[in-house]
């Protein structure tokens, strides 16, 4: 049920078809607003001019920034409907997936990240954007009416996600692309985006359950428990991608707002913590990309060789007072490039396991071992001209 | 017998102690004869427990308080019946 009284009207023949041709069945959303019938069908002759209507962008290039502009707005209705679309034109449930979470790892070519980009960033940045941003397009080789349709798309993605919260559409349609494990055990290492909540069901151990539920009913103050709760660990998690302290704090805040805000659609299928923690790399990768010094994050198949094998004293942390040796280590972390930074920090520091912490960065669980090995690995390298048998104590 | 490169990729099981019983005795069985590998566990695993043991990105008790009370009265003030941010 919707926000609104769903009115007994049928859709216009015309409307009808545009959108069982495109996705199978007319999606609740315009179904929510049958009291202004001409409306709806104003919207689906947008939908069919701008998206199903062959353009100057590809419609692959089209519903990839529907999916990626939804996902950054923390939207679960248009990911799982448009990953089924984009299923129907040939790109793999996987892809979508990644597009969804980080584009720049879902193996696109070089002008679709950058497209992906300059639609996130207009999406989630309005007031930064800037005609270097138009201009990166055109030096992907994109012309005016490309330029055009990905701002218009944009737009389009932005309506479409106001008017599903705004309204309260409920999803009416089953995920069919998208895995989903069984509610018992929670674990998300196969669900990578949001996807909606069908049923209502939870995840029946989630310690947050009860909270969760409270504050869905319109206790608010019950939202401080989670607050006081897991602060720590979206600190934690902010900290280890942005750097800086201050900047931990203010994503922090953005963080728990974000997450009071979406608070209807999140889904319960994983557990409120690890959704909390997506929330918080999502917004701590945002906050370090605005700063455009964020290092590429597409993987390089280049081995890492471990060298500088020299063996450790046995106790190192002897030759350092307690306090030295957690900046030293803050130091070293930091130095991480991010990619392996926050897999290792989600693991040995936050101890998620490697399930859960997959799931909070949309990684296979493969993938993300990978990137946590990576990062010990560079990390021992780091840390051996304090701890070899030679150097220990010599910083 | 397994290489050098094949411990390094099982290496991350390994310090979860995540692995099979048999891959483990292979492991194990590299280890007793390749010190450069020896090495690297050893020093891998000491890395792991300094990091995990060092306190090392706390969130800082004094700011904590104040940050949840920040939280709260945002997401107060956005529920106000005039504030046109949805709750």
């Amino acid at each position: 049920m919707g926000f609104l009284p769903e009115i007994d009207v049928p859709l216009s023949a015309e409307s009808l078809t545009t959108l069982k041709q495109n996705f199978g069945l007319a999606p609740g959303i315009y179904r929510a607003q049958m009291i202004r019938p001409d409306l709806v069908d104003a919207q689906v002759r947008l939908l069919d001019q701008l998206l199903f209507t062959k353009g100057a962008l590809s419609r692959v290039q089209k519903e990839f920034i529907l999916l990626a502009v939804s996902a950054e707005n923390n939207n679960s209705y248009f990911p799982a409907l448009h990953c089924q679309t984009l299923q129907f034109l040939g790109v793999k449930p996987e892809q979508s997936q990644r597009v969804a979470i980080d584009h720049r790892e879902a193996n696109l070519s070089e002008p679709e990240v950058v497209l992906l980009d300059f639609a996130r960033k207009l999406a989630s940045s309005p007031h930064s954007f800037t005609d270097v941003d138009v201009e990166s397009l055109r030096k992907s080789h994109f012309n005016e009416e490309q330029i055009l349709e990905a701002v218009l798309m944009v737009g389009l993605t932005q309506l479409l996600n106001c008017l599903q919260m705004g309204l309260g559409t409920e999803p009416d349609f089953k995920p069919r692309v998208i895995p989903v494990k069984e509610v018992n055990p929670p674990v998300a290492s196969e669900r990578q985006i949001p996807v909606p909540e069908l049923s209502g069901d939870f995840a029946s151990d989630d310690p947050d359950f009860e909270i969760v539920a409270r504050v869905r009913n319109g206790e608010t103050d019950a939202f401080e428990e989670l607050v006081r709760k897991h602060g720590r660990r979206v600190y934690r998690s902010l900290l280890g991608i942005v750097g800086s302290p201050e900047e931990a704090e203010d994503g922090l805040q953005d963080v728990f707002f974000k997450a009071f805000q979406h608070l209807s659609h999140f889904e319960g299928r994983s557990r409120f913590s690890t959704w909390l923690v997506r929330i918080a790399i999502n917004t701590g990768l945002q906050r370090v990309r605005s700063r455009k010094e964020f290092d590429s994050i597409d993987e390089d198949n280049e081995e890492f060789r471990p060298r500088n094998i020299q063996a450790w004293t046995d106790t190192p942390e002897d030759s350092y007072s307690r306090e030295e040796l957690r900046r030293l280590v803050e130091r070293e972390v930091m130095k991480l490039p991010v990619k392996y930074r926050v897999a290792l920090m989600l693991r040995d520091l936050e101890e998620l396991s490697t399930e859960e912490a997959a799931a909070a960065l949309g990684l296979s669980v493969p993938g993300l071992k990978a990137r946590v090995l990576r990062g010990r690995l560079m990390l021992r390298e780091s840390m051996v001209q304090y701890f070899s048998k030679t150097s220990a104590g010599k910083s | 017998m397994i290489s050098c490169r094949d411990f390094i990729s099982e290496l991350g099981n390994l310090l979860d102690e995540d692995v099979a019983s048999e891959i483990r005795q292979q492991l194990e069985a590299h280890l007793a004869h390749c010190n450069t590998c020896q090495v690297l566990y050893d020093s891998t695993r000491q890395t792991l427990r300094i990091v995990t043991e060092s306190g090392s990105f706390e969130y800082p008790e004094p700011i904590a308080e104040p940050l949840v009370s920040k939280v709260m009265d945002r997401i107060r003030s956005s529920c106000e019946p005039d504030n046109p941010v949805r709750k």
